[in-house]
């Protein structure tokens, strides 16, 4: 029996970062997760946070309202909208003044918002819905001794009091799966660090030197490659990493991929149908054809 | 009874903090009162070394009602919404959240919005995503977009007028 | 014929603004039953009280109504001025028509009218009451003390001194508590152990002073004055009259040095024969059940050796846990404290790095008896550190883990500070983070001087995170003193951790009814005027149990505490409260609702009459035995049902 969700592909990973959306739908299904296309999503409304959280309240609440439409819970692979949504709803649930308020407005395109789904990112849904146990069953061609580093990001990690799906300041969940797959998980000081994403908006040059100097720690530390689960972190990370190296004086050469694409090589599944030649950063040194 | 900032010759604006604060309170529940100065937050601020924000300094002026100088000020678009400040603070204080609140503010009092953010928000009004359909190159030089991959359509607000006229709407309500 | 004696006080203008005093003595001199009415500005003050008395010698009274504050200010005064003008002093009946009255309305006229109805029904009340008589119980001259740290010590010392035979029971296998663990104590920098053995010795050899060692009290029962305490005795599987404390036992131990100390915090092994710390008292070895491989497998090797290598043939694994019963008259709770666990603060890295320790963890460091004799060595390399950095307050006045401040943090930091300065030179860097600095205590402000000159840097704010690099440890600290972020790199970095209650504070408050703080201490009776006092009458609190605190405190609380035992066990007899629950026998059907509802187990079914009896000294006078009672047996003195409703009757 297959769990269903509807996927909330939020604004970046649909229109730019092809390589997430390929790697999940590639490696989800084979899991036992089916993931619906929904028609009338619109973006999270987390970038527009600082210009008027009320309309990222709405942008959020109607998301969540389609989906209960549908009658059906949400996986959302991007961390900035999981925790717009997640936030959401518990602002939504906390406080029904606002709740009023902001049903009053969804009226306008038939949306309610009234009860709670369960809302997941590709971390919890791996380790928590799905399991390491099912995970290692698909592996195979596990990708031994591979030293990869992980990158959470922010927005799963905080603030844990509204609930994330991993824990703030031990997050341990990739590693597992990494183990799983034969990965061997590398640990670092700047594990907890943020890749700069959010200035790219207004101060461009700030956003760049966060990532640089990240993937610059990582560099030194002899470690093969990283992983992430963002497709903000990964354009940071990877589509930037160029960009990032000039910014910080610094020859950058750091394999960077998504998860659900180390994932993917693992369970047999060709680099072209995981868009592995999307990633700009030099994949090819962690060899993951090889593994065929 | 009264409070100078020497430095500015500013009063305290206890209607404007105390606005911010029963916004903070309905969203959040922490309130900057409670704040005593640890500087735990700037300590962790991921954007301090870089653009030096003091969350812990936003909260001091908050409390004092300090509010024209921080909603002018640059600094307070620095943010990079790492959220270490809330986790960690000891008193359940967001400096993040007042942030927010302070650059809602500064929009909100026509201050003009830097950088990309109206750019986003005429793409949200238009086709409902920060931005549109993107031609990217790979790693063997080959140009793509969605269309050539095998993936399915955008998702996209079906009716667009319905949506647009929610979001304006929205541009003239406050928290 | 009843002739009843009314009293109306002004307080002042408490009353006196808001209540026509004058028409309310008036109208009482009216009521039935009364025989005089009088009124007095201040009737809880001398004079009142002999007006009281000479009034009722002049008209020969038999009952008094007081209307007055609540009965919770003065009660027990009146009542004892009564009885000393010759009426039983529970023929004293309170109207309180202030707090209840005056106090509560504004407009004079129906306030006045409100009190008349008050005064009333306190008078058909007064009417009711029966003389009753206080029934005495006999008080066992004998103290319980739970917990060998300081405070139990001194509290065990200054009642055996005042002639009381004393059972001390400590549940480790030695006396001495935390302040055994510490090297020096502040302000003064006394050698803890030089100050503490002394007293731990007298606890030893005193002829009123029974030492119970590894043992846990099981059950208590009883009440003030007469409690009967079940003792679990743990077998040390030594017998401790033969043991001379010679240690060729643990010499010999197959598993030396493989067990984690728990007296050196984590720092030192032992093996499973052990000395719990070389000053312990009693100086008896003591085998680990958990660990010994005798005890947990039934074997060790071909035969134990520290069976063989005992030449006083002191080892005996037959030994069993011994139950012991005493009989006491008051109990004493010093059961201190536990350190909080420093990951639930995870950021600060005592997960993530050896070279992250707490303050006990150092201070078992710069002890000379410690696992590294004195030195200061890095755990992770045993190399001297050239830079060290204290952060205080790690989990304390934080909203999410202890909201509290633990009060010795700042001082011990200090402390340790000015040690480590003596051990490691001037060329040593050290570094304090403090949120604030309180040093509150006398000499205090002394010792913190005394520190700042020492060149150490003081950095005013809270690091975000402890950071492993490498080779040693990176702290960001925004100082905010100077407005500047500093970046640290330290050998060492030392934690002061929160203070929290025992972990088994909450199931120990159970076999004794008591109160816990929000916090998860022990609760006083009264935070300024009862601060060693509990809920419970004849248990009494000291030391760290009760709150944070330093030695000195917590010594004053002992000695307190022993005060306070001291004026129950120095009587004879104690009165007991006759206001109180009772059974009508005749009507009393024995069901047992009451036995179940009762919170202080005051209630019993006596088998053979088939009917519930009140134990006069447990009972509280709750009433939810009398709520619950379905057949109306269950009354309380001076307070039953016919009694209230006459009230009633007479407001309505």
């Amino acid at each position: 029996m297959k769990k269903k969700y509807a996927l909330f592909p939020g604004c970046l990973m649909p229109t730019e970062q092809y390589a997430y959306e390929l790697s999940i739908r590639e490696t989800l299904p084979l899991l036992g997760i089916e993931l619906v296309d929904v028609e009338g999503f619109s973006c999270c409304g987390e970038p527009m946070k600082s210009v008027n959280q009320l309309l990222t309240l709405y942008l959020s609440a109607r998301n969540l309202a389609i989906a209960e439409k549908h009658h059906l819970d949400i996986f959302v692979p991007c961390a900035m909208c999981h925790l717009a949504l997640t936030e959401c709803q518990h602002v939504l649930e906390k406080n029904p003044a606002i709740k009023e308020r902001i049903n009053g407005m969804l009226a306008a395109e038939d949306l309610q918002y009234t009860e709670k789904r369960h809302i997941v990112h590709t971390v919890d849904l791996l380790y928590d819905e799905i399991g390491i146990q099912k995970i290692k069953e698909h592996v195979k061609k596990p990708l031994q001794g591979l030293k990869i580093a992980t990158h959470y990001g922010c927005h799963i990690l905080r603030p844990s009091e509204i609930g994330r799906p991993d824990d703030s300041e031990n997050p341990q969940k990739i590693e597992e799966i990494l183990k799983a797959i034969g990965v061997e998980p590398m640990d670092y000081p700047q594990k907890l660090d943020c890749c700069g994403a959010p200035l790219l908006a207004n101060l461009p040059e700030s956003a760049l030197t966060k990532t640089g100097q990240k993937l610059q720690a990582i560099q030194e530390l002899q470690i093969q490659g990283l992983v992430d689960v963002c497709p903000w972190c990964h354009k940071m990370f990877d589509s930037r990493q160029t960009k990032a190296g000039e910014t910080v004086a610094a020859k950058l050469e750091v394999p960077v991929v998504y998860l659900t694409q180390l994932l993917g090589v693992a369970f047999g599944i060709s680099a072209e149908k995981l868009g592995l030649d999307l990633n700009l950063s030099p994949v090819e040194k962690l060899q993951l054809e090889a593994a065929k | 009874m009264s409070i100078i900032d020497l430095t500015s010759m500013g009063e305290p604006q206890s209607e404007l903090r105390k606005e911010l604060n029963d916004r903070l309170t309905k969203l959040q529940d922490e309130i900057s009162d409670y704040c005593f100065q640890c500087a735990k937050c700037t300590s962790g601020c991921e954007a301090h070394k870089l653009l030096e924000l003091e969350p812990h300094k936003i909260v001091a002026l908050l409390k004092r009602g300090l509010l024209n100088e921080l909603v002018n000020a640059d600094v307070i678009w620095t943010c990079m919404t790492c959220l270490k400040c809330r986790e960690r603070c000891p008193q359940r204080v967001a400096p993040v959240e007042i942030l927010f609140a302070l650059k809602n503010m500064a929009v909100a009092s026509g201050k003009q919005i830097p950088g990309k953010y109206t750019g986003m928000l005429q793409s949200i009004l238009s086709i409902g995503l920060i931005q549109d359909i993107q031609q990217v190159t790979t790693r063997s030089n080959k140009t793509m977009k969605r269309d050539e991959l095998a993936l399915p359509p955008l998702s996209k607000p079906t009716d667009a007028a319905k949506f647009q006229a929610g979001i304006m709407k929205i541009a003239m309500e406050k928290v | 014929m009843r002739r009843i004696g009314v009293f109306v006080c002004h307080c002042g203008i408490n009353i006196a603004q808001n209540v026509d005093v004058k028409a309310l003595t008036e109208y009482a001199n009216h009521l039935n039953g009364v025989a005089v009415a009088k009124e007095y500005k201040y009737m809880c003050s001398d004079v009142g009280a002999t007006l009281i008395k000479d009034t009722i010698k002049e008209f020969k009274l038999d009952g008094v109504v007081i209307a007055s504050c609540s009965p919770r200010m003065h009660e027990h005064t009146f009542r004892r001025v009564a009885n000393d003008g010759g009426v039983n002093p529970y023929r004293v009946e309170i109207s309180n028509i202030r707090e209840q009255c005056s106090w509560a309305h504004s407009n004079k006229e129906q306030a006045t009218e409100k009190a008349k109805y008050l005064v009333r029904s306190a008078v058909s009340k007064a009417l009711s009451l029966e003389p009753l008589k206080p029934s005495t119980l006999k008080v066992i001259p004998e103290a319980l003390v739970i917990g060998g740290g300081i405070a139990g010590i001194q509290t065990s010392l200054d009642l055996a001194n005042d002639g009381f035979k004393v059972h001390l029971v400590e549940r480790d296998p030695s006396i001495g508590g935390h302040m055994a663990q510490l090297d020096k104590t502040f302000p003064t920098l006394d050698c803890s152990s030089c100050i503490l053995t002394p007293k731990m010795m007298e606890v030893a050899h005193h002829e009123n002073i029974e030492l119970l060692t590894y043992a846990e009290v099981a059950s208590i029962e009883g009440s003030i004055g007469n409690y009967t305490v079940k003792i679990k005795k743990k077998p040390r599987y030594v017998d401790v009259d033969k043991c001379t404390g010679c240690g060729d036992c643990a010499t010999a131990c197959r598993l030396k040095d493989r067990i984690v100390s728990e007296f050196n915090q984590g720092m030192g092994k032992r093996g499973a024969a052990y000395m719990p710390f070389p000053q312990a008292v009693p100086l008896k070895y003591v085998i680990d059940d958990k660990k010994c491989l005798f005890l947990t497998k039934g074997k060790c090797g071909d035969e134990p050796l520290c069976k063989k290598a005992c030449a006083q043939q002191a080892i005996t694994f037959d030994q069993k846990e011994e139950l012991i019963e005493r009989k006491v008259g008051a109990i004493v709770i010093a059961t201190g404290y536990d350190v909080m666990d420093p990951t639930l603060v995870y950021e600060y890295g005592y997960d993530q790095s050896p070279d992250v320790i707490t303050t006990l963890e150092m201070e078992r460091l710069i002890s000379s008896s410690g696992p590294t004799k004195g030195e200061i060595l890095r755990p992770s390399n045993q190399q001297k550190p050239k830079s060290v950095t204290f952060i205080l307050c790690v989990g304390s006045r934080d909203e999410t883990q202890c909201t509290w401040c633990c009060r010795i943090g700042c001082m011990t930091a200090l402390k340790q500070v000015y040690l480590l300065r003596e051990k490691l030179g001037e060329d040593v860097e050290i570094n304090v983070c403090y949120n604030d600095l309180r040093s509150f205590g006398k000499g205090y402000e002394e010792f913190y001087r005394k520190v700042r000159g020492l060149h150490t840097n003081m950095f005013r704010g809270r690091p975000s995170e402890v950071r492993p690099m490498k080779e040693n440890l990176k702290i960001d600290i925004f100082d905010t003193t100077t407005n500047k972020l500093f970046e640290i790199k330290t050998d060492l970095v030392i934690l002061v951790p929160a203070m929290m209650p025992r972990s088994d504070a909450t199931e120990f408050s159970r076999l004794l009814h008591l109160t816990l703080s929000g916090d998860g201490f022990f609760l006083e009776a009264h935070p300024k005027l009862r601060p060693v006092d509990t809920f419970v009458n004849g248990i009494f609190i000291a030391g760290c149990c009760q709150g944070p605190k330093d030695i000195q405190d917590t010594v004053s609380q002992g000695s307190a505490a022993a005060s306070r035992a001291a004026t129950i066990l120095s009587q004879e007899e104690l009165e007991i409260d006759p206001l109180i629950a009772m059974v009508d026998e005749d009507v009393c059907t024995g069901c047992g609702i009451c036995v179940e509802v009762c919170p202080y187990e005051a209630r019993t079914l006596n088998e053979r009459k088939r009917i519930a009896e009140v134990n006069d000294a447990l009972c509280a006078g709750c009433g939810g035995c009398i709520a619950a009672c379905p057949s109306n047996a269950s009354t309380h003195k001076n307070f039953t049902k016919k009694q209230i409703m006459n009230m009633v009757d007479d407001i309505m």
